[in-house]
């Protein structure tokens, strides 16, 4: 049973609540810690609540976005420079949820949520992560993969901006709305004279963490940018993934179906 | 344990209340300030029947441990309801039939006040994402987003004739 | 919206649908939109006890031990209710109109047969407490083999105490029906269309889930604040499983967040009730999301086998049909629903030769139970679905072979029962008419009255 809530007012003050509680949880939106404390449970006893540790706000500066880890996804939508988000934020959950999810518990919740983690992936995204003395970065892949230590908070995570047009994303759920991921593709690609000189793609709902697509990437880097190119790099994916069973598909049709989201994602047919 | 005193302003009026560790919005509204207006569905921010104002935005009330929102400022459909008539939001549910059962209708109607608050002249799509977080058993929604396009259309009239 | 057209009526009886296509305000509208319409968690009481069930984690098993001390240990935990508190121990909800047997422990003696079953009540002076309680009391299974599939139940070894995998209805093993000969029928047709048709269970999932507060009333009498859809059920099978006369128990209710058949069961009223009456205090029982989901009881899973015989005029001649209702772990509702399934067969339609065996089976799944016209649904899926899958073998419109086959006043039905009031023709006509569809002169001019000479 819950005995205690820290409220700490910073950033400093958290650690020193981390210390003082050594079973906490970090609390930010709340919405997937709180659902697991209302039927209660015996894996924590106390929680540090992060609403109040002033690690809100969205910066943009020379070309690189940072944002707050206890911004919501809800404050991204609003932010003009992040216009190209805008549908990647739109699928994920609801308006409700969106007002109090924050980037950084996105990184932290169980497959097959957490799409904006796929996005940060996709962005080549870094996470500043603080344990109250020094503070290190990680790629996101890292720590969406390995979690963090005790004691430690993931404070901003940053990335440079893309090139306009460049970011892709599509996703397939069970409902046009608030779905969970079957199989979510966040990508960004540049391309010269038709060939792919950059390209980087985070997938999510087809492993235990969001995760980079590595292998497709790689089959599509310096190659040409139409159909039978891609389709053939998206088959690469089986590669990278490692589906799980759940309510909404099998492992089977994830990986069946991977591919084909891939390819939907990168040329939108 | 050890309890702790939180206050929140809640429909207007400041309120102090003591709350064990992780006492959620939902609990302090129906159990401790008696607002049993706000419904308790599924505790897992799933269905959207707890939906209030917190400082203007439509949250699920389940999933806010009041401790965590010390000083903020909620809304709920008894603060909604006017002294006198109804709402514009609750006129549009009410002509349009958009009610059954009647137990998602308060969380309908808080999640269309966070939409029509950020953006009053919403359009069908905008509407029925407003409320995507909102199950309803009964109607099969149509009637629901006719009556937060409705609503919004009334409250527009009554904006324009307090200008006039 | 169209207006109701009363033209085909005109011989049935006089009406006046001053209503029917107006729009007539809602009696509860207003108190839904302002949050003022009262469900039965609304209604609080100081003192209540909060109870939360433990529940079976295994699909079949015996039951060695529960030990209860260290959720006895958990502060605020006061009471554990097991089924040696229950006065008469058995749920039968239909006992008062003669339908039994007795098969459902209100709480389980020594075996649970499905996941999520019931098993003891902790009760605790928070809802947070109760959790806790709950998680802490040990139960010590063994484990049995569980059966899940209703062709493969019928077959097995009985895994209740007493009787049969299935309901036994007046000393057949099925309900059954018998008109005309099928298999004569069958090989005078021109060809014989078999399909199975399947449905999976399906829960109601209202948005406020099943739930009540039982209250002492210090008088030797308990009112009950419900939010079943079944108000009388309740108060008879609560007088019976308590022992106590009906006029000590109040119920109240009527408001409903979302019931659709899912509320019609009695599980917690009679636990609550038991509790207040053993502590003397109010105790409320409300099952969370989660319990709503696993195991108030869904629709029945069916599975039906239809064979029909077909003339190539599109005349069905014989129709056999093998039903299957998963009824779970437990009776409940769905003998009378297998009754009802049975009922329905073989559908609107006229065929001389018809011949159902509609089977009862009991799995070790969540017991099914009302929902949404249950028993008659999914027949209607599989019949109206094996309708197009005939009249795509005979490549013929769909509404021409319904027209073709449908049931007119006077036609004997396969139950022996003469048709009167039908209307299938006239709905096919109108909605041929309302879709755009022409439909042949002999197919418009057809009537449910009378038979065309």
């Amino acid at each position: 049973m819950l005995q205690a809530i820290a409220t700490p007012g910073s950033l400093a003050e958290a650690h020193a609540a981390l210390s003082r509680l050594p079973d906490a949880r970090l609390l930010a939106g709340g919405t997937a810690l709180v659902p697991v404390l209302n039927y209660g449970t015996d894996d924590f006893t106390s929680l540090v609540s992060l609403r109040h540790v002033g690690l809100t706000g969205v910066n943009v500066k020379d070309g690189v976005v940072t944002i707050g880890a206890a911004t919501t996804l809800a404050e991204l939508e609003d932010e003009r420079a992040l216009a190209f988000l805008r549908a990647a934020l739109d699928a994920i959950a609801s308006p409700t949820i969106r007002n109090m999810a924050t980037v950084g518990g996105n990184l932290f919740v169980k497959q097959p949520y957490g799409d904006f983690a796929a996005c940060l992936i996709a962005l080549g995204a870094s996470a500043m992560v603080s344990n109250g003395t020094t503070a290190r970065v990680e790629a996101i892949e890292t720590v969406v993969s390995s979690g963090l230590k005790q004691g430690e908070i993931v404070t901003h995570v940053s990335f440079p901006l893309p090139e306009a047009g460049s970011f892709k994303f599509a996703k397939a759920g069970r409902k046009a709305l608030n779905a969970a991921a079957i199989v979510t593709v966040a990508a960004v690609v540049e391309t010269a004279a038709g060939r792919v000189t950059r390209v980087s793609i985070g997938l999510g709902g087809v492993a235990k963490s969001a995760v980079r697509a590595a292998s497709v990437e790689k089959a599509l880097s310096g190659n040409s940018f139409d159909r039978v190119s891609v389709e053939r790099a998206a088959k690469e994916a089986t590669r990278d993934i490692d589906p799980s069973d759940d309510a909404y598909a099998s492992a089977w049709y994830r990986a069946r179906v991977a591919p084909v989201h891939i390819r939907r994602a990168l040329i939108g047919e | 344990m050890k309890h702790s005193v939180v206050s929140l302003t809640i429909n207007g009026t400041e309120r102090q209340m003591l709350v064990a560790p992780g006492t959620t919005l939902v609990e302090v509204l129906r159990e401790n300030q008696g607002l049993a207006g706000t419904r308790r569905g599924c505790d897992q921010g799933a269905c959207g029947t707890c939906t209030v104002l917190v400082d203007g935005k439509a949250m699920m009330s389940c999933l806010l441990p009041v401790e965590t929102i010390e000083g903020a400022r909620v809304e709920t459909i008894e603060g909604l309801t006017p002294m006198q008539g109804l709402h514009p939001i609750q006129e549009a549910f009410l002509e349009g039939f958009a009610t059954q059962c009647g137990f998602c209708t308060s969380g309908m109607i808080m999640a269309t006040a966070g939409l029509l608050a950020r953006n009053p002249n919403p359009s069908r799509d905008d509407a029925v994402r407003a409320i995507s977080g909102n199950i309803c058993r009964c109607t099969g929604y149509e009637a629901i987003i006719d009556a937060v396009l409705d609503a919004a259309k009334r409250m527009q009239a009554a904006q324009r004739s307090e200008a006039a | 919206m169209e207006k109701i057209d009363t033209s085909f009526f005109t011989k049935e009886r006089e009406a006046e649908l001053s209503v029917v296509g107006e729009s007539v305000q809602r009696a509860d509208a207003r108190g839904h939109v302002t949050g003022q319409t009262q469900f039965y968690e609304d209604v609080t009481f100081p003192n209540t006890l909060h109870l939360k069930m433990v529940r079976s984690t295994r699909h079949h098993a015996l039951i060695k031990d529960i030990n209860t001390d260290a959720a006895m240990n958990v502060p605020g935990v006061v009471r554990v209710l097991t089924h040696k508190d229950v006065p008469n121990n058995w749920y039968t909800i239909l006992k008062l109109i003669g339908v039994g047997p007795d098969d459902e422990p209100v709480l389980p003696e020594d075996r649970v047969l499905f996941m999520g079953e019931q098993i003891c009540a902790v009760l605790a002076e928070t809802p947070q407490a109760a959790l806790e309680g709950a998680r802490r009391v040990v139960v010590d299974y063994e484990d049995l083999p569980p059966i899940f599939d209703v062709e493969e139940a019928m077959t097995s070894t009985p895994f209740k105490q007493h009787g049969t995998n299935y309901f036994v209805y007046e000393g057949h093993n099925c309900r059954r029906i018998r008109f005309g000969d099928v298999d004569k029928g069958f090989a005078a047709a021109d060809h014989i269309i078999e399909h199975r048709y399947e449905s999976a269970p399906i829960e109601h999932a209202p948005t406020e889930t099943t739930g009540c507060t039982a209250k002492p009333e210090g008088n030797g009498r308990v009112t009950v604040y419900s939010n079943t859809q079944a108000l009388y059920f309740t108060l008879d099978n609560m007088a019976l499983i308590l022992g106590v006369p009906f006029n000590k128990l109040r119920l109240v209710g009527g408001t409903v967040g979302g019931g659709f058949g899912g509320k019609v069961d009695v599980i917690v009223e009679p636990i609550a009730a038991l509790g207040a009456m053993l502590t003397n205090r109010p105790v409320k029982y409300a099952y969370s999301r989660a319990e709503e989901m696993q195991v108030s009881s869904p629709r029945a899973s069916e599975r039906l086998y239809i064979k029909d015989g077909v003339m190539n005029d599109g005349r069905i001649v014989a129709r056999k049909i093998t039903l299957y209702v998963d009824a779970g772990a437990y009776c409940r509702h769905s003998t009378y629903g297998t009754t009802k399934a049975a009922a329905h067969m073989p559908g609107p339609y006229s065929i001389p030769n018809v011949h159902v065996d509609a089977y009862c089976v009991y799995t070790n799944r969540t017991p099914s139970s009302a929902m949404r016209g249950f028993g008659v649904t999914i027949g209607d899926f599989a019949l109206e679905s094996q309708m197009d899958q005939v009249a795509r073998y005979l490549n013929m419109d769909p509404m021409e072979l319904r027209l073709i086959n449908a049931y007119r006043d006077g036609d004997m039905k396969a139950h022996r029962k003469k048709v009167e009031g039908a209307a299938l023709v006239e709905v096919i006509q109108a909605a041929a008419h309302q879709t755009g569809t022409t439909l042949a002169p002999r197919f418009a001019k057809m009537s449910s009255f009378e038979r065309e000479a």
